[in-house]
Formats: C-alpha cells, sequence, structure tokens
C-alpha cells in the first residue's frame, strides 16, 4: 500500500542527481572537447551540391597521411598570434597522432582509448578528457565515413572544386554557437587550412603543409598507436 | 421506562454535534494524508535533522528520472522530445528538461568569481609551492589544441584558473553530452538513453498527482513502446501512485468485503431486513473514529482508513451482542435484551478498548492512529448499539433461523465427546506441545521495507535506471554542524579526508560537500598572498607576448576579489548541485549535509563520524530498522501490562479466578497463533506481534460471553461464533493486503480469533445471582 517510504529511503532515489549531472557533462565537454577532432571530421561528409560526396570520398581515400602543421592561436588581447609547429600522422584505422615540436615538445594521440599525451613513462590517457567518450565516438565515426553526425550540428557550405575547395561550418545548436561562430576549411586534394572562429573573439588557424598520403605508417608511429 | 425515550433523543443530540463537526473538518475537502514517512516511528525529535532529511527528500517526492532507449541514437532522441513535449504540454509538470542549453554567461561569471574560491586543492598547492610549474603548465595550455575552449577567454584569465577549476569538477556517473542536440545520453545494453528530467508541480504525497504521473507515464511507455524505444523510469511519485492505487483497491476489498460479509450474516441468521439496522453502529463508529482523529492529528492517514475499516467487524459485534440473545429469549424485545447483556457489552468495550490503546503507546505514530480511530469508533458504536439501535428495533419480532442453532449445539456436542475421551488437562498438555514446537521453528524478521508493498517491476526500472546513469545515490547522509562557516568548512574538510579513504578503497563512490565548492577563508588568503611571487616566475608567458600590465592587472584584479563565503559560493549555475546540502544558521551556527553516492557498507559510515565533532551520520533507515526490533519488546510488554489491566478490571464481575481464567484463555490463543505462525514458516514480525496483541483484547469478549452462558451454552457459543466471524470477516481481508505489514498483521489475527473461539469454552461457567 502507501508508499512514500519506498520512495524515499532505499537507495533507489536517483533523482537528485540529475540535477548535478547537467551542468557537469556540460564542462566536461567544453574541457575535453579537442579542436583537432574536427580534422577527423574532415574527411567524410555526405552528398550535397559540388558536391560533399564527392569531397568525402576523396578525402576518404587515403589510409595514411603524414604533414607538418602550423598552428597559429589568435588571442585577442595579443598583438602576435601563439605559434605552435610539429608534424601530425592521420591513420583511417587508428587515429590521429599530433606531434607539436617547437616551441615546445608535446606528443598527442587521439584513438579509441581517448585522448593521450606522452611523457616520460610513456602515452598517458588524459582522465578528464578521455571522460568525455561522445566526442572520440564521433571523432572515429567521422573517421569512418559516417557523417550524420555532422551533418546535423554543423550547416555546410561547400564552394569550390575538387582541387581547390573551401567548406564553412556553422554551428545549428546553441549549445555550440556559445563555442564557435564558424568554422572554415580549405584544401585541395587533403586537407590544407583549418579556421576556427571562437564566439568570444579568439580564433585559431590550422595549416597542413607537405600532407602526403603517399607513405604507410612506420614501425614507430605503428608502435604508437598499438600502446 | 423514561430512559428509554430518553436516550436516543441524546444520543441523537450527540450524533448531529458530531456530523457538524466533521462537517467543519471536511470544509476544505477531504483531511487525507498518503505521506508514510508520518507513519513510521520520529526517531528524530531534532528539528534541524528533520529539516535535512525533508531536504534530501524533496526531491524524491517532485522529481521523476527517465530514460529513452533505442538501439538507434537518433531515434532515442527523437522520442525523448516527443515524449518532452507532449509531458510540458499536459500540465502536470513545472519543468521538463530533455537537453541541455548551458547558461555560458553565468557560468563564465561564477568561474571568474571564483578564481580564488574554488581553485581544487592540488591547483592551490601547485600555485603555492611551485609557481615555476605552474607557470609552465599554463604556458603549455595554450599551446595545447587539446586543452579544449575554455569558457572564459584567455585575456580575461591569463593564469589558467578558471580552465583548473572547470577540470578539477567532481564527475560522477556515465552520462555524456551529445554536442549538437544537447542531450544527455549514457550507453547501456547496446541501446543509447536518452535522459529526460520532469519536475511535477505538486509533491508525491498529493492525493491525485502521482496517479495521473503514473497514467502518463503508462500512456508514454506504450507509444514509445510503438516506435521500438523503452522507457525506464525512477521517481518517488511512482510508488506514491502505486500505493495509492493500493490502498484505494484494499480499502475496497477490505471494507466491502467485509460489509458485504457481514450484512449476508446478518440476514442469513436473523431472517429480517430491518436487522441490518445492526449496521448502524458501525456507520457511527467510522464517524467517531475520523471525527476524533482528524480532531487530535489535524488529518487522518489512508492508512488508519484500511486498517481501521477492519473496525467493521468488532463494531457489529456490539449488536450482535443481544441480536444473539433471540435464539434463547422469546418473544425477544430490544430494549430487555440489551439490559440483560448491557454488563458483558460495557465490559467488552473496556477490554477492546485498553487492547487497542494499548498500540497508541508504541512508538509507531501510525499505530497511534489507528488505535485513536478504534478505540473512539468503538466507544461511538457502543453508544449507538446502546441507546440509538434499541429503538429502531422496538417492536422487530425476531424469529432467527434455527440452522445456526443447530451448528452450534452440534458443535457443544462434539466438544463434549472430545472432552470424554480427552480430558481438559491433557488436551492443554497437547496444545502446549504444539505451541513449544511451534515456536521452536518461529523466527522474528523486521525491515522496514515490509511497510512497502512496491511492485518488483518497479524496483528492478530504479535499479536500471541506477546503473545506466551511474548515479547511486544513498538514503544516509551527514550532517554537520559549526559555530561558524568557518568551523563547518573545516569539518567538512576533515570528514571528507576520511571519506576519500573510502572512495580510494572502493567502499564508496562518491560524495558532495561543501568544501568542494568553496575553499577556506584562511585557504583564499593564502591564495592571495602567493599571488604576489608570481611575478618573479611568469618569464614563459611574457615571452609569448602577454603584456606585463595584463598580468599585473590581473593580479590585482584577484586580489580585489573578495573572500568567497558559503552564500556567495552558491550563486551560480556550477553550484546547483551543492545548494541543497546548505541549510545555513541554525540555532546560533550554521549546518551543512554531505550527500553520498554509490554505498555498499553501512556500517562503515558511522565509523566515519566518530570523533568528529559537530558530524554525525543520518542513517533514517538503519534507525527505523533498530526501532523495529527495539519495539517488538516493549509491545510483549505492552501485550503483558494490558492483560493485568484486564484482570484488574474483570475481577470485579468474576472474582480472580474467573478473571484470571479469562484472560489466560486469550493468551493461550495468542501461544496457538504464534506456534502457528511457526509451522506455517512465516516470520513473526512487529506487526503480527501488534495483530496478536488486539486479538488478545477482543478474544476476551468472547471468554466472557462463553463465561456468562446467558441462554444456554449453545447460544453463547452461537453468539461467539457469530462475533468471531464477523470480526475475521474484517480483520482476515487484511490478510490479502499485498502490503507486508499489513498481510502480517491480518494473518495473526485471524490465527488468533481461531484459537480464541476454540479455546472460549474453557471459560467456565458463572453463577449468575440475577
Amino acid at each position: 500500500m502507501l508508499t512514500p517510504v519506498g520512495a524515499g529511503l532505499p537507495a533507489k532515489d536517483v533523482n537528485d542527481n540529475a540535477n548535478r549531472l547537467t551542468l557537469r557533462s556540460a564542462l566536461r565537454f567544453f574541457a575535453g572537447k579537442p579542436a583537432l577532432t574536427l580534422i577527423g571530421l574532415l574527411l567524410s561528409f555526405s552528398a550535397h551540391a559540388f558536391d560533399l560526396q564527392q569531397l568525402s570520398d576523396q578525402l576518404a581515400k587515403p589510409s595514411v597521411i603524414h604533414g607538418n602543421f602550423i598552428q597559429e592561436k589568435h588571442l585577442r588581447a595579443l598583438p602576435q598570434p601563439l605559434v605552435s609547429k610539429g608534424t601530425f600522422v592521420l591513420a583511417k584505422d587508428h587515429g590521429l597522432l599530433w606531434l607539436l615540436k617547437t616551441p615546445l615538445q608535446q606528443d598527442y594521440r587521439i584513438s579509441a582509448q581517448g585522448i593521450a599525451r606522452r611523457d616520460a613513462n610513456g602515452w598517458q590517457l588524459l582522465p578528464n578528457k578521455s571522460a568525455g567518450a561522445e566526442q572520440n565516438r564521433l571523432f572515429l565515426a567521422v573517421l569512418q565515413g559516417d557523417s550524420s553526425g555532422l551533418q546535423r550540428d554543423f550547416e555546410l557550405q561547400l564552394q569550390g572544386e575538387a582541387k581547390q575547395w573551401k567548406l564553412t561550418l556553422i554551428p545549428r545548436s546553441l549549445l555550440l554557437k556559445q563555442v564557435f561562430t564558424q568554422i572554415n576549411i580549405d584544401g585541395g586534394e587533403l586537407v590544407q587550412t583549418i579556421q576556427l572562429l571562437e564566439t568570444q573573439g579568439d580564433s585559431t588557424v590550422l595549416r597542413m603543409q607537405d600532407s602526403t598520403a603517399a607513405q604507410p605508417l612506420s614501425d614507430a608511429e605503428q608502435h604508437d598507436f598499438a600502446q | 421506562m423514561p430512559s428509554e425515550r430518553l436516550l436516543p433523543r441524546l444520543f441523537l443530540i450527540l450524533l448531529v454535534a458530531v456530523l457538524a463537526l466533521a462537517g467543519w473538518q471536511w470544509r476544505h475537502g477531504a483531511p487525507l494524508s498518503a505521506n508514510l514517512m508520518e507513519l513510521v516511528p520520529g526517531s528524530t525529535p531534532d528539528a534541524l535533522e528533520l529539516k535535512a532529511e525533508q531536504r534530501m527528500q524533496e526531491p524524491l517526492n517532485r522529481e521523476m528520472l527517465v530514460l529513452v532507449g533505442h538501439a538507434d541514437r537518433q531515434k532515442a532522441m527523437a522520442v525523448a522530445q516527443q515524449l518532452g513535449e507532449r509531458w510540458q504540454a499536459s500540465g502536470l509538470f513545472e519543468k521538463v528538461q530533455w537537453n541541455l542549453q548551458a547558461d555560458l554567461p553565468a557560468l563564465r561569471e561564477q568561474l571568474l568569481r571564483g578564481r580564488l574560491a574554488m581553485l581544487s586543492a592540488k591547483d592551490r598547492e601547485q600555485l603555492i609551492e611551485h609557481p615555476d610549474a605552474f607557470i609552465q603548465q599554463r604556458v603549455q595550455a595554450l599551446f595545447d589544441p587539446f586543452t579544449g575552449f575554455s569558457l572564459v577567454p584567455s585575456q580575461d584569465d591569463w593564469l589558467g584558473l578558471t580552465g583548473r577549476i572547470q577540470n578539477s569538477q567532481p564527475q560522477h556517473g556515465s552520462v555524456q553530452l551529445d554536442i549538437g542536440s544537447g542531450a544527455l545520453i549514457a550507453d547501456a545494453d547496446g541501446k543509447s538513453w536518452v535522459l529526460l528530467r520532469a519536475r511535477t508541480t505538486g509533491n508525491a504525497f498529493d492525493m491525485k498527482l502521482p496517479v495521473q504521473v503514473a497514467d502518463l507515464l503508462q500512456a508514454s511507455r506504450a507509444q514509445a513502446g510503438e516506435q521500438g524505444a523503452q522507457l525506464l523510469a525512477a521517481s518517488g511519485l511512482l510508488y506514491a501512485a502505486n500505493g495509492q492505487q493500493q490502498a484505494t483497491r484494499e480499502i475496497t476489498w477490505v471494507g466491502g468485503g467485509a460489509t458485504l460479509g457481514i450484512l449476508l450474516l446478518l440476514l442469513l441468521a436473523f431472517r429480517r431486513w430491518r436487522v441490518l439496522l445492526a449496521f448502524v453502529p458501525v456507520l457511527v463508529g467510522m464517524l467517531f473514529g475520523a471525527v476524533t482523529c482528524v480532531a487530535l492529528f489535524g488529518h487522518m492517514h489512508v492508512m488508519t482508513l484500511v486498517l481501521g475499516s477492519s473496525l467493521i467487524g468488532v463494531a457489529v459485534d456490539y449488536p450482535l451482542h443481544y441480536l444473539s440473545k433471540s435464539w434463547s429469549l422469546q418473544p425477544w424485545r430490544s430494549w430487555p435484551a440489551l439490559r440483560l447483556t448491557l454488563p458483558g457489552l460495557s465490559l467488552s468495550l473496556a477490554t477492546s478498548c485498553i487492547g487497542y490503546l494499548a498500540l497508541a503507546w508504541t512508538p509507531f505514530p501510525a499505530l497511534t492512529q489507528i488505535a485513536v480511530f478504534s478505540a473512539a469508533g468503538l466507544v461511538g458504536a457502543y453508544l449507538s448499539a446502546v441507546c440509538l439501535l434499541p429503538a429502531l428495533l422496538q417492536g422487530v419480532d425476531l424469529r432467527p433461523a434455527q440452522w445456526p442453532l443447530r451448528i452450534a449445539e452440534g458443535l457443544w456436542v462434539l466438544r463434549a465427546t472430545l472432552i470424554k475421551h480427552l480430558p481438559s488437562p491433557l488436551l492443554l498438555a497437547l496444545v502446549l506441545l504444539f505451541c513449544a514446537g511451534g515456536l521452536w521453528h518461529l523466527n522474528s524478521k523486521n525491515d522496514l521495507r515490509q511497510w512497502i508493498g512496491a511492485p518488483p517491476q518497479l524496483l528492478q526500472e530504479a535499479q536500471a535506471v541506477a546503473r545506466i546513469t551511474g548515479f547511486q545515490p544513498t538514503s544516509q547522509f551527514f550532517l554537520v554542524r559549526a559555530d561558524n562557516q568557518q568551523q563547518l568548512l573545516e569539518r567538512q574538510a576533515a570528514l571528507g579526508q576520511r571519506l576519500d579513504q573510502l572512495v580510494n578503497m572502493d567502499k564508496l563512490q562518491g560524495y558532495l560537500a561543501l568544501n568542494q565548492l568553496v575553499n577556506l577563508p584562511a585557504e583564499q588568503q593564502r591564495l592571495r598572498d602567493a599571488l604576489n611571487q608570481l611575478p618573479q616566475h611568469w618569464q614563459p608567458l611574457l615571452d609569448l607576448g602577454v603584456p606585463a600590465n595584463a598580468l599585473h592587472a590581473e593580479i590585482a584584479q584577484l586580489q580585489g576579489l573578495p573572500i568567497e563565503d558559503i552564500d556567495a559560493a552558491l550563486v551560480g549555475p556550477l553550484a546547483e548541485p551543492w545548494r541543497t546540502l546548505w541549510l545555513g544558521p541554525v540555532d546560533g551556527g550554521v549546518a551543512a549535509m554531505v550527500s553520498l553516492q554509490g554505498l555498499n557498507n553501512p556500517a562503515l559510515l558511522r565509523v566515519q563520524a566518530l570523533d568528529l565533532p559537530g558530524v554525525q551520520l543520518v542513517d533514517r533507515l538503519g534507525d527505523l530498522n533498530r526501532v523495529f526490533a527495539d519495539t517488538q519488546i516493549s509491545a510483549a510488554e505492552l501485550k503483558l501490562m494490558s492483560c493485568v489491566l484486564i484482570v484488574l478490571l474483570l475481577i470485579l464481575p468474576f472474582g480472580v479466578g474467573g478473571a484470571l481464567r479469562i484472560v489466560a484463555l486469550p493468551l493461550l490463543a495468542a501461544l496457538c497463533s504464534l506456534a502457528s505462525l511457526g509451522w506455517l514458516g512465516q516470520p513473526l514480525t512487529l506487526f503480527s506481534l501488534f495483530g496478536l496483541l488486539l486479538v488478545t483484547a477482543i478474544s476476551v469478549d468472547y471468554a466472557i460471553l462463553m463465561r456468562e452462558q446467558i441462554g444456554g451454552p449453545a447460544v453463547s457459543l452461537l453468539g461467539t461464533l457469530l462475533a468471531a466471524l464477523t470480526t475475521w470477516l474484517s480483520f482476515g481481508l487484511l490478510a490479502v493486503s499485498s502490503t507486508p505489514a499489513v498481510s502480517n498483521f491480518g494473518l495473526s489475527v485471524s490465527l488468533g480469533l481461531a484459537f480464541s473461539f476454540m479455546l472460549a469454552p474453557w471459560a467456565g461457567h458463572q453463577k449468575h445471582a440475577l
């Protein structure tokens, strides 16, 4: 019969925690959302005019891409951008290696396990950020050519032709709009530039240079992905 | 006789007065309550503890957590959205939320304001002790493409304190944010589960809302099912709804069944329509009971109504006392029959009231209410049976059916034959042997869960929701008191250290305490002082091009932040989970709670609070179970006391020997019932004990009837049989209740009645002077 006691006392009270999970999830998302996940997103898109399908196919073709990158962080309050350089390896079946060389040295890896950073003891999964299984899932789904998530979250505009194209991503959801105003991607055979315009006024430009799809994974790289 | 004319009139005046009082009590609708918390022992005399408890319970009684599961994530979100919109439109909910659109400006503001107050111990330590490493990490973070987007732009927070606060927020659970839709999603069992929260307009103790919510959920479940989606829901409201439906069903069954059975019995035995007027005392009894209950307690609980409906069977015994005299007293006339049985009736009222009122002294408000309801009801029934009913039955010429008498005579003969072959002492020995054997098998069991007739499906769903979301809140929590906020935070920190150890040992999943949200004022001050040394270490930041004046300005700004107290820290969206924990200023001091997650050993908790001043574990569940066990002993004592009282009462009419004998029989009957419980493999619960306590009082009546033997043994046996049958009709039906407590009660009363009836003929024969 009457059971408010049942409701209250035994440990099946899940509700009061709903509050705390919402904000925490939001924070985790913002803390963990890697800008470069978006590189992965570029590997594929579904059909549109020029068309997105062709671009998607074109980008999905190479199984391994090697290249150099220059990252410029334009902070509103700084006269010069923060510039860093390094190399990257994007492997279709494994994930992304992002090796920062200057001004400081730091290696990152995004794979099915999450985001890892290399220290003296080898690869360390970043606990806070790897908790965002969501963006890793999304990232990997996109790596495998599943672009449904991207279409849902962004308005896609493609201009140009296969050799010289420009893709603009405009966020749809209120949540993403509070982070990005726009993301611009330029490329030819491969992606060349990614520009992230943040709502706060900062922006990041990633230039991928000398990208080549000709080289297979080296032993060291395979080792890095395997750990 | 003038009294025969006066009494009905006086009683009618009383009745009208009581009716008027009832009307006044019901002027704002039914003064009913369904809050079961009111019925369990009030083991918390402390007002603060009570307030803390209510605070922890409040969301449980108003919120519902729903998971919409589908193998296809998109589909799950679509169904959740539909559901959310439909529920929002239903008007039952204040707020239905299935996606999150965080208020980022407010979050930013809070982070900036709380840069010193909210920085975690680890980050504080680094800034103070290793400023070089602190600056180095900041430089790294500025280049790190994976740091993610800080909510606060770099130029507002060059030192990156807000980012550190963001990253150090305690995390539990396995619910993730879907970036595009803002939906909260957990993956489990090969499905994506979208989380939906709904807050109702009223609470679980509202009389209508829970059932409406349960119906809506039921309909939504079916609709989701059509789309291949599965719904899981957890809420205190669902238990309340289930409880209410069950209570309504049981009142109908017990009350309706008993009424029908008794009316049928009356008709069959007395073959006069007007004999149905014997039900008037029952109605009057109910009225008196309800009015007294509301007058004393301000309202009446539904559970009182359910258990109180068994009063029907006892109340009808009063008219039966003199109606059954029609078998021997011919021609039967109402007033003379009443006069003949009045002493017995009055004794019966006194003994029953003693029995019921003994229940009132147990620490269970539930039983106190039932006792008051029943005692007042019995008085009402007695008065109407004595004052009003004879007038109503005046002129009725009762010619009862002869077959019941023949049955009684048959039984009497059977008993005589039995005694011829097996003399009473031998029988007694056999009965005692039976009792000893049964008691050997009897084991006792007491748990709060006996109050709960929750269907397993509700429990399973709540467990599934807890498993999928990873949230396992516990009902226990710590209450921390202190003279001021500073001391409070210190005490919480001391407790937190111990709890951290439990978390590390996997004995506890996590906890939430205010000191996680806001640092001690002294710590904030230390941090503020440490900022002075930073300029000697921040060269790497200057090398990046960060303007020195910007850094200096930031230091000045940080040092200008006021020391945050708890009230200030609780402003802002980030503080939402902690807000309920703060109880504020109380009794010249302050108090707050520490809530717990995923506890698997409650015994460990009690130890944590040891020798920590001001820290107290609140474990209502554990306390209640202890009260249950303790009460069993006091219930037995009460039983003996009530027996002593009854003996004292009966010495006057029956002498010491007679009184003892009359009381010994119900006690033996109770013993036999206990033994039967043992033989049946049923556990002895507090409620079966209460049942036996009651049956002792009621069955004294049977012994008195048999001892007086007005109209011969067979007629008295018949009267006893009728009384026992009507009582059994109402109490026995309680045994079908799906609440273990109530059904236990019903079962033990049924057994007790059966044995009391069987043993009643041994009450001996009183030589009447009359």
